[in-house]
């Protein structure tokens, strides 16, 4: 925040010249830097809650990660059944499955050790949820081997005590826990290469300072979204996997071309108005892009949107986390990056009426 | 009016789509089609050593030719990062319910495929230690014993399961199988360590046959092995030292555990067996044969593996995720396409066809490639369709802002597309390299979603900038009732 803020200028009338780089149209009187101290504190605050809630996930011993790892990362077994009885209709009451059953069943349950000094899992130790009123089960355990998770699967299919289990709608996955680690590296070394290439394509297409933005911008975005699942994770008990990673990244491709597109806007307005303030260049270019980010964020919350509907499982949240992170991704393109330009300009360059900042900088 | 060169071009592509997507299909990923995917990880014995990019592709090479020797359609081998190698194994088809036995073969074939992927199967020939023949003698009888108590647990079991018998009988005859087990599999090691090996190995063999053993009345199965020409005289070699002294005994060892151990009779001492031929006789079970047969035929694993991945989807699973994810796909493409009429009137309908040439062409380009669709995949597709219609917003809203400072129609149309060009172009180059960054350094799901994506951002370029270009300008010279401002403005 700035301790020293300057009053904004006076809203000027946009004249009515023929020149395509003056807003019009329904934003065209919207200026930005006159909410910008309000603009960049609801981002600060949003930041530091995400931080927040980072920093109460990894004092939690049950967590103690920023986020939930999921079993992409942390490794694991996860098998996930269903009852037949899906077919002619919903399971009666009576049929769908309980824990209590579920449980007694397991403790009958001996596996065999995957080798020497591997000792067997405790089926009690098994972590179970139901998924869809009692229609199918969920069971994580730490990672078991193929012959363990295949015992389990026919111990629970030929329980008597359970309605029988439809074998086509089996989901297994096991993660081990040295492949989770390497997951996540991998995830972080790609998405590490990911801003450098981009930082070096706007520093060439731009100046240094949009790259630092840009990048700024991204992490801005990247570490709310990241935030709102710690939350979710504390709360919810929502977990992070390959999938959500997969959505950080998209979001740091969105929101890096989104920003792009309002840069291009600003570098087209100090070509063809240089007589105007930095502060008002920005003002109208942002003005200008304001309809478009609008309308482009809402056609492509749409799709994702539909996506959420539609889809289940670690899908709708990959979906619910590009939806909240395109929201998020608009907003900062829009106010945080170019604000913050505006700040930047604003002190390199005091004189505003040259078009030329090298001969700004000269006395 | 310009004549509209790209009109035919853009045409020729849509018939040609039309065309390939009719002859191929799509290659769809193991979480949309149902199957089992394992991962192995190359375990290095010398944290000295690296791994090379080759020493990978060979582990790869004896896992493929292993697991095609296994005779399963479709499966997918290849090589992840430095050291792992992924199996791929689609379910064939959902068996007939209520079929016990083509459910059982299915269960199986998880275990096997992990059995060629994990097993090393190094064959080794060794000559038994003279100062060992008493020690080996107590071992043998051993080993007899617990041989009995392995085939007497397994019947025990058998019957128990077939019986649906308790819980707590079935779990104690478990444990005492296992125990026997682990005692059997300890003495095999334990006479395995009383031979001196011989230069013979596995790599020496040019043919692996399992059949029936005939002693056995085709209870049994044998192995017949033949030898290279090198091996052979090896085999000779170590026959005729075996022949030599009625004490000593032939072993073969499969990873270090002595599986057979015979003696020569002394009509070899002279020559040792020639003609390369020897066979292994141990109580092999048909499937256990066939499964070393495999083993053998594909060459031994050149390090220790272990599984660190299993995934298996359902095949009714996969179908609904397809289901869902095409539903997505469609209630979005007419959301977006109402909502681009609503707002942009003649252009957002131009907009909707190019978008509708887009979905095509970008399904032309999977078949071609051919890109193997996951559910990030689809993911990738579908976010990529917001991007193709940012691109036509970024152009539209420029039209109208020519218009609005007064521009005749076909110049601000003219205007719009250029001055939008800029803007499209950097943003989608900036996803592009994000893309071709997660491509290349991002593993399975990043990747699958990375590719749909960065095909996508390629083609909006071409469909946002040419085809809705192509589009607009044509219906405007083609029917000039449609040359009005009102068209490209919002509602009043």
């Amino acid at each position: 925040m700035t301790p020293s803020e300057t009053v904004p200028p006076l809203p000027e009338i946009p004249s009515p010249a023929l020149e395509a780089g003056t807003p019009q149209g329904p934003f065209a009187r919207f200026q930005a830097s006159r909410y910008r101290r309000m603009l960049l504190l609801l981002s600060a605050v949003m930041v530091v809650m995400s931080l927040l809630g980072f920093l109460v996930n990894s004092r939690d011993p049950q967590i103690s990660a920023p986020l939930r790892a999921g079993l992409d990362f942390r490794g694991g077994t996860s098998i996930q059944l269903e009852l037949t009885c899906h077919d002619p209709g919903p399971c009666a009451a009576s049929e769908r499955l309980q824990l209590p059953v579920v449980r007694s069943v397991l403790a009958d349950l001996r596996l065999e050790p995957a080798g020497e000094g591997q000792p067997a899992p405790d089926p009690s130790s098994f972590n179970l949820q139901l998924l869809d009123n009692g229609e199918g089960i969920l069971l994580r355990s730490t990672a078991l081997t193929i012959a363990q998770a295949q015992a389990i699967e026919d111990h629970l299919a030929m329980a008597e005590s359970l309605a029988p289990l439809q074998e086509e709608r089996t989901q297994v996955d096991t993660i081990g826990p040295s492949l989770g680690a390497q997951l996540l590296k991998s995830a972080l070394l790609a998405l590490t290469a990911a801003f450098l290439g981009v930082a070096i394509y706007i520093a060439i297409r731009f100046s240094p300072i949009n790259a630092v933005l840009a990048l700024g911008a991204l992490v801005h975005d990247v570490v709310i979204v990241a935030g709102l699942f710690a939350w979710l994770g504390q709360v919810f008990d929502v977990e992070v996997g390959s999938l959500f990673a997969v959505a950080l990244l998209t979001l740091a491709g969105y929101s890096v071309n989104d920003t792009v597109v309002v840069f291009d806007r600003i570098r087209e307005t100090d070509r063809l108005q240089p007589q105007l303030s930095p502060i008002d260049r920005i003002d109208r270019s942002i003005a200008a892009s304001l309809v478009r980010s609008l309308n482009t964020s809402i056609t492509t919350e749409l799709p994702i949107l539909a996506l959420a509907l539609f889809s289940g499982g670690e899908l709708r949240w990959f979906a619910i986390a590009l939806a909240f992170g395109i929201g998020v991704g608009t907003y900062s393109s829009l106010f945080v990056a170019p604000l913050l330009l505006g700040l930047l300009k604003k002190e390199t360059a005091p004189s505003t009426s040259s078009p030329c900042p090298a001969l700004s900088s000269l006395p | 009016m310009v004549r509209q060169g790209w009109l035919p071009v853009i045409l020729a592509m849509i018939l040609a789509a039309v065309v390939l997507l009719s002859n191929q299909s799509l290659q769809l990923g193991l979480d949309l089609r149902g199957g089992h995917q394992l991962s192995a990880r190359v375990l290095n014995p010398d944290p000295e050593a690296v791994i090379t990019a080759d020493d990978l592709d060979g582990v790869k090479n004896v896992i493929q030719r292993r697991i095609d020797g296994l005779g399963l359609a479709q499966t997918q081998i290849y090589a992840v990062g430095s050291d792992r190698v992924v199996v791929q194994l689609p379910t064939a088809q959902p068996p007939q319910e209520g079929d016990a036995e083509a459910e059982a073969a299915v269960d199986n074939t998880l275990q096997q495929a992990a059995n060629q992927i994990t097993e090393r199967a190094v064959l080794q020939f060794g000559v038994l230690r003279p100062s060992e023949a008493d020690r080996y003698a107590t071992l043998a009888q051993e080993r007899r014993d617990a041989r009995v108590a392995v085939l007497l647990g397994q019947q025990q079991l058998e019957q128990l399961q077939r019986s649906r018998g308790n819980a707590e009988q079935l779990s104690a005859v478990r444990e005492e199988l296992e125990v026997a087990q682990t005692t059997f599999d300890q003495l095999e090691q334990d006479i395995g360590q009383l031979f001196d090996l011989r230069p013979l190995t596995g790599d020496d063999l040019v043919q692996v046959v399992a059949e029936p053993n005939p002693e056995s009345q085709g209870e049994y199965y044998q192995l017949s092995l033949t030898f290279s020409s090198d091996g052979a005289q090896a085999f000779a070699d170590l026959t005729k030292e075996v022949a030599s002294d009625f004490n000593l005994r032939l072993a073969i060892l499969l990873d270090g555990r002595s599986i057979s151990e015979a003696t020569v009779g002394r009509e070899f001492r002279e020559n040792g067996i020639t003609g390369g031929g020897a066979r292994i006789t141990g109580a092999f079970t048909l499937e256990r044969a066939r499964e070393l047969e495999v083993q053998l035929r594909g060459g031994s694993l050149p390090y220790d593996t272990e599984i660190v991945e299993q995934r298996t989807v359902g095949a009714t699973l996969g179908a609904d995720n397809v289901r869902r994810s095409l539903n997505a796909a469609l209630a979005g493409l007419a959301l977006v396409s109402g909502l681009m009429v609503v707002i942009y009137r003649l252009p957002g309908l131009v907009a909707v066809a190019a978008l509708a040439i887009y979905a095509l062409l970008n399904l032309a380009v999977y078949a071609l490639v051919p890109v193997v669709l996951t559910l990030p995949g689809m993911a990738g597709l579908i976010l990529s369709f917001g991007m193709a219609v940012d691109a036509n917003v970024l152009i539209f809203e420029r039209i109208r802002e020519e218009l609005r400072s007064g521009r005749k129609l076909y110049q601000a149309v003219e205007a719009g597309f250029e001055r939008a060009f800029s803007s499209i172009f950097d943003g989608s180059v900036t996803t592009l390299i994000s893309c071709v960054a997660l491509g290349y350094l991002g593993s399975g799901l990043v990747r699958g979603f990375a590719i749909t994506l960065g095909i996508g951002v390629g083609l909006s370029l071409f469909t946002s900038l040419i085809c809705s270009k192509t589009l607009l300008k044509t219906s405007l010279f083609l029917y000039p009732a449609l040359r009005k401002i009102k068209y490209f403005q919002p509602v009043q």
